[in-house]
């Protein structure tokens, strides 16, 4: 260590830093406590799913919901011949990897990722996105902006099974056959970037945000991971 | 009396929901979480709120934290990242000070040796400079220097690879150098 540095180590000892707080009953409690909203929002999805299931179990309903329905920044669509892609990486596509302020400022989206961060991001207009592991496993999660910045597009196969989600406003899972994914900006122009393949799927909306988490995990991992994300 | 509870033991208990496990973590990591805190936002109520939060936030996304990583980088990775955001939020450029003379730093008998180095003058020298540093610079110097993170733990507490932490410290102290020379 230089003088410098002794010095510098000799100056924080004598600045004015106030005694610590003991935080151990607050954060007790705050970890303790269960929102009281939660209830309610347990109870609007619980109304929301079943909504959701009558609409599935009537045909016409079904056909109307199926081939078409958005979620926040996300477009859901079913068709019958999947477009020819290929199995790719989960961030393929999406540019290369930024730090952090270097792709809140290309996306124009402050990332919401609660909790330790990575260091590498990806960036699109209007979409921020980032590798996280969970219980080993890599997610990709994309952060989306307003419903109009980014649009996301997915094809469906019929072996795919779209299901409702508690989390956030509104969330969808989709899991079991493949569906092809794909990144489209709508900022002016129309672009789409790399089509490929993708695996199980968690959307959801929150204020004016779309979540999206996919990997190999499965629907419970997938919403204990999302409910991480936004707190 | 049992023995000591090892970290691991402690963070392998709160990941399956024991909350006094967790408490003990918070106890033993609540001093350092606080002064990063403080460095960065700069007063001591948005400290104390950033360091609360960061330890609520870091319980709810336990379930990330990988399994016999080291708990204090990560911790101040979230820690860092509440305390940047307030101090955005404010938008207020914060400046570190001295205690006021007459106080002995606190469970100092004596001025250390290194302490008893800096002349009054040197002293208000130097943190003048620490506090002209860019934002950037100075944070790594107060973090490094001041809370007394290793620059591996800088580099992990401000989401920075450990090169850009080198650089940016070794320019913050070639400008310090200056002041203090």
């Amino acid at each position: 260590m230089t003088e410098l540095e002794r010095a510098l180590v000799a100056l924080g000892r004598r600045l004015d830093i106030p005694p610590e707080p003991d935080l151990r009953s607050r954060v007790r409690e705050r970890i303790e406590r269960r929102p009281r909203y939660r209830r309610a929002v347990v109870l609007a999805l619980a109304v929301l799913v079943v909504a959701f299931g009558i609409a599935l179990a009537v045909p016409p309903a079904r056909s109307a919901i199926l081939r078409f329905f958005h979620i926040g920044a996300v477009t859901i669509e079913r068709v019958e011949t999947l477009p020819a892609v290929r199995e790719r990486s989960l961030a393929a596509g999406l540019g290369p990897p930024l730090p952090l302020r270097e792709a809140e400022a290309r996306s124009g989206v402050p990332l919401v990722l609660a909790g330790s961060r990575p260091q590498r991001f990806y960036a699109q207009p209007g979409l921020i996105a980032t590798l996280l592991r969970y219980e080993g496993k890599p997610v990709l999660l994309a952060e989306l902006q307003g419903n109009q910045t980014g649009l996301v597009k997915k094809f469906a196969t019929p072996t795919t099974r779209i299901e409702p989600a508690a989390i956030g406003s509104f969330g969808v899972w989709l899991e079991g056959g493949k569906h092809v994914l794909i990144w489209i900006a709508a900022s002016g122009e129309i672009r789409q970037v790399e089509p490929r393949l993708a695996g199980n799927v968690l959307i959801w909306t929150e204020g004016n945000r779309t979540y999206r988490l996919e990997g190999a995990l499965n629907k419970g991992q997938m919403l204990e991971l999302g409910q991480q994300i936004t707190r | 009396m049992g023995r000591p509870l090892d970290e691991s033991d402690l963070i392998g208990r709160a990941k399956r929901g024991d909350n006094h496990a967790y408490e003990e973590l918070v106890y033993a990591h609540q001093g350092i979480a606080f002064r990063t805190a403080y460095v960065i936002a700069g007063n001591a109520a948005d400290a104390e709120d950033a360091a609360q939060d960061a330890f609520v936030k870091a319980w709810r996304a336990l379930g990330r934290f990988r399994e016999g990583a080291p708990f204090r980088p990560w911790l101040l990775q979230i820690v860092a990242n509440e305390a940047r955001n307030r101090r955005r939020s404010t938008g207020r450029r914060t400046h570190l000070a001295l205690r006021a003379a007459a106080e002995q730093p606190s469970g100092d008998a004596a001025p250390s040796p290194e302490a008893s180095l800096l002349s009054a003058e040197v002293r208000d020298a130097l943190l003048a400079a620490v506090n002209e540093l860019p934002e950037d610079q100075r944070t790594v110097i107060a973090l490094r220097f001041f809370v007394g993170l290793s620059e591996h733990e800088v580099a992990e507490a401000l989401s920075l690879p450990e090169g850009t932490v080198k650089s940016r410290s070794a320019r913050a102290l070639e400008r310090l150098r200056e002041s203090y020379d």
